[in-house]
């Protein structure tokens, strides 16, 4: 599986890394909106973990953009700022998923899971 | 202001003025108009008496002159035989006569008229006519007479002299052809008496009034005692031949007896040619009078004169000036008071209203302690308190919205900077936390790692996802903002609630009770914020609760207390548990505050609470007793939701 860590914070992304390899999920790990747009047009992607505040292009805009370009992978959006509106917002953009900041190993695995398991299933 | 204060007054002064000048106007026409009427009517009847007096006065003199030539037709002397009689004798005899009766002339004359012997120097042709009037009638007779000038020469030529009167042109007189009067108008008696040889002879006697003074003058005095008006003799008294003034004392401008002056023609029509009296105003030679006229006959009953008194008129014009004088003054004086009196009256009636207008300008101002001056006891008093009243009501009501607002803008600001600070805390610290979070759990899923690692790495797992709890809950602060309203029923929110917090409660061994309203109406609201609200409160009195306490909870429909006709649900939450001290009561919904030991509380709950609840229009109330327990009171309006 494939998986594109869209985040600006390189915690954010070695925590991704350090979850999903060891279950043998290929991460690429894009730090910025424009880095994530040229990552999408260069591989295919199984899943897409976004976050959502990135300096310059937020991760709603790159989903938009990316979206208009090529088709793809079920998303989910994570984000420290939790609230109803982020969540709502994430919806709208069409992330199947919406992840809270800060999350355990546990809560990723569940969420990745549960996307591509919802994006096979639907 | 200024021109309501001064018209009002204005028109206080000018009410006042005219009434005055209406009282006093009319009082000083009529009462004026009156008085001198008044006046002139009594003098006009004083004066109808007065004349009486003089007609009296003017006959005594006839009876008079009668009198002394009877007392002196006694004498011997006057009847010896005419051959015998010695001229000068009879002649000094007859000056006797003539003195002692103030007769101008005496004589006596024999049955065929001849003159026997006389005072004056005259012919004795012709004979007087009294004393031929006493021969044709054979008896004693007195009265006027006219005596021609050649009547009166026969007498005396001194006699005849004064007779002659040279008219002076008068206003107001009848047209006469201007010669001079020469016949005269005399008082006049004869007596027959019987000479001692038995013929018939006649004494003969009188006073010719022309510019005889005294008679005028006697009338003036005995009738009008001397009275003076200005320095001069008020009373007149004037006897007319014809329209003449042969005898008067009334004085021409220059200071002389106006002899040789005439009747205005008015009087002279009415008295002289109708034979009336007269009793009026007229005008005397050249000064009004009031006056009284008639006519003097003569002897045989023909209008020959006029006998007049009067008095001046000026003395009653004058009570007519003074009277006029003092009413005028005491208008006066009456508008000089209605002017101070109206001006006293409008301060005094407009001063609490100036005032009043004065202050509700500041209040208007925004001054809600204006000066609003003595309470007056009249209507305006009851104003004046009204208004101040209503100040007060006002100051109260303003300190309280004051004081209100102050509480909220605080509260709000509070919110408002722990919302920005939570949000911003939020966004940044959950990046590096999810690190923390997934490193530590990495480990954890070490096999190789000692005991000792493995608790000391979950500490730190611990200790994050308090973290975790304390920035969700900044968080949950930050966003309440918005809600999301759906149709809800309480009594179901609540009881899904208590099932939410049942496993706390049951750990705690605490009971709840729920004793939900029946027919509660469903009412829009955030059902999430609102569910948090309540699990929180439900939390926060599991935790103040011992163990064996109970928590009663209870929902209600009640009329507004504030607002007549609208109906609120509350939600009562009671506690069995510590009670919060009343110093404590107004600050448990700030933020942050906390009663909890650290770690257990973020001390965000309550304040979170409250602003959901407000913004649902509810309002939070709460009562406690410390070691009884804690009541909290949610109120929420069954209609409308307060948008933010």
């Amino acid at each position: 599986m494939n998986v594109l860590v869209v985040d600006d914070d390189p915690v954010v992304a070695a925590s991704c890394r350090k979850v999903l390899e060891p279950e043998g999920i290929r991460v690429r790990c894009a730090m910025s909106a424009g880095e994530a747009l040229v990552a999408v047009r260069e591989g295919a992607f199984d899943l897409m973990l976004v976050d959502v505040k990135m300096p310059e292009k937020d991760g709603f805009i790159f989903l938009r953009e990316a979206r208009a370009s090529v088709p793809l992978a079920p998303v989910v959006v994570m984000s420290g700022f939790s609230t109803q509106e982020t969540v709502a917002m994430s919806a709208e953009a069409g992330a199947c998923l919406f992840l809270p900041k800060p999350f355990t190993p546990d809560e990723l695995m569940h969420a990745v899971r549960r996307a591509t398991g919802a994006s096979k299933g639907g | 202001m200024g021109k309501l204060v001064i018209s009002t007054r204005l028109r206080l002064v000018a009410s006042f003025l005219a009434v005055t000048l209406l009282v006093g106007g009319l009082s000083l026409l009529v009462g004026t108009q009156l008085i001198y009427r008044a006046v002139l009517r009594e003098a006009q009847a004083r004066i109808s008496l007065d004349l009486n007096a003089a007609r009296e006065i003017y006959d005594d003199r006839e009876r008079s002159t009668l009198l002394a030539l009877n007392v002196a037709a006694g004498d011997q002397s006057l009847r010896g035989a005419s051959d015998l009689l010695s001229a000068g004798r009879l002649s000094t005899r007859l000056a006797e006569v003539a003195e002692a009766g103030t007769l101008d002339f005496v004589g006596l004359v024999s049955a065929d008229g001849r003159r026997l012997a006389a005072t004056g120097a005259g012919s004795g042709v012709p004979a007087n006519p009294i004393a031929l009037l006493a021969l044709r009638q054979r008896a004693a007779v007195a009265g006027t007479v006219v005596m021609s000038r050649e009547e009166l020469a026969a007498e005396d030529a001194s006699i005849a002299a004064r007779a002659l009167i040279p008219l002076v042109p008068t206003a107001h007189a009848a047209p006469r052809p201007d010669t001079p009067e020469t016949a005269g108008l005399a008082i006049a008696a004869a007596v027959p008496l019987l000479a001692a040889d038995g013929s018939l002879r006649v004494l003969y006697g009188g006073v010719l009034l022309s510019r005889n003074d005294a008679i005028v003058d006697l009338i003036r005095d005995t009738v009008f005692r001397q009275e003076t008006y200005n320095g001069q003799l008020i009373g007149t008294a004037t006897i007319f031949f014809g329209d003449l003034r042969i005898a008067t004392n009334v004085r021409t401008p220059s200071g002389e007896r106006a002899i040789g002056t005439r009747v205005s023609e008015e009087v002279k029509q009415k008295v002289l040619d109708e034979g009336q009296p007269w009793s009026s105003r007229a005008f005397v030679v050249n000064e009004w009078y009031v006056t009284a006229y008639e006519p003097l006959d003569d002897i045989q009953g023909a209008r020959v004169g006029i006998l007049y008194v009067g008095v001046r008129e000026a003395k009653y014009t004058d009570i007519r000036t003074s009277a006029l004088l003092v009413f005028v003054v005491i208008t006066l004086v009456g508008i000089a008071a209605a002017i101070g009196l109206g001006i006293f009256l409008g301060q005094l009636i407009m001063r609490p209203v100036s005032q009043l207008i004065a202050a509700s300008h500041r209040v208007s101002d925004g001054d809600l302690t204006p000066e609003i001056g003595p309470v007056s006891r009249s209507e305006i008093g009851i104003l004046q308190k009204t208004f101040a009243d209503m100040l007060g009501a006002l100051r109260e009501r303003n300190e309280r919205q004051l004081a209100d607002r102050e509480r909220e803008l605080l509260q709000s600001e509070k919110q408002a900077s722990v919302g920005r600070l939570a949000a911003g805390i939020a966004h940044e610290i959950n990046n590096p936390l999810t690190g923390v979070l997934t490193f530590t759990h990495m480990l954890l899923r070490r096999t190789d790692l000692d005991a000792s690692a493995r608790e000391d790495l979950t500490t730190i797992v611990q200790s994050t996802e308090r973290v975790r709890a304390i920035v969700k809950g900044l968080l949950d602060f930050s966003r309440q903002t918005q809600l999301d309203p759906q149709q809800t029923d309480v009594n179901r929110l609540i009881a899904d609630t208590i099932t939410l917090a049942a496993n706390q409660a049951l750990m705690k061994g605490v009971r709840f009770c729920f004793n939900p309203a029946e027919g509660l109406p469903c009412r829009t609201l955030d059902r999430n914020q609102m569910q948090s609200v309540f699990l929180n409160m439900f939390l926060n009195a599991i935790d103040a609760t011992d163990n064996g306490g109970h928590i009663d909870v209870s929902t209600s429909l009640t009329l507004s207390p504030e607002e007549p006709g609208r109906r609120n649900i509350e939600i009562v939450i009671a506690d069995t548990g510590c009670g919060i001290p009343a110093s404590l009561l107004d600050k448990i919904f700030d933020p942050f505050f906390t009663t909890k030991e650290v770690g257990k509380g973020t001390g965000l709950g309550l304040s979170v609470s409250l602003g959901i609840v407000e913004r649902h229009g509810g309002t939070i109330h709460v009562a406690s007793r410390p070691g009884q327990g804690t009541t909290f009171l949610v109120r929420l309006p069954l209609d409308g939701v307060k948008r933010p």
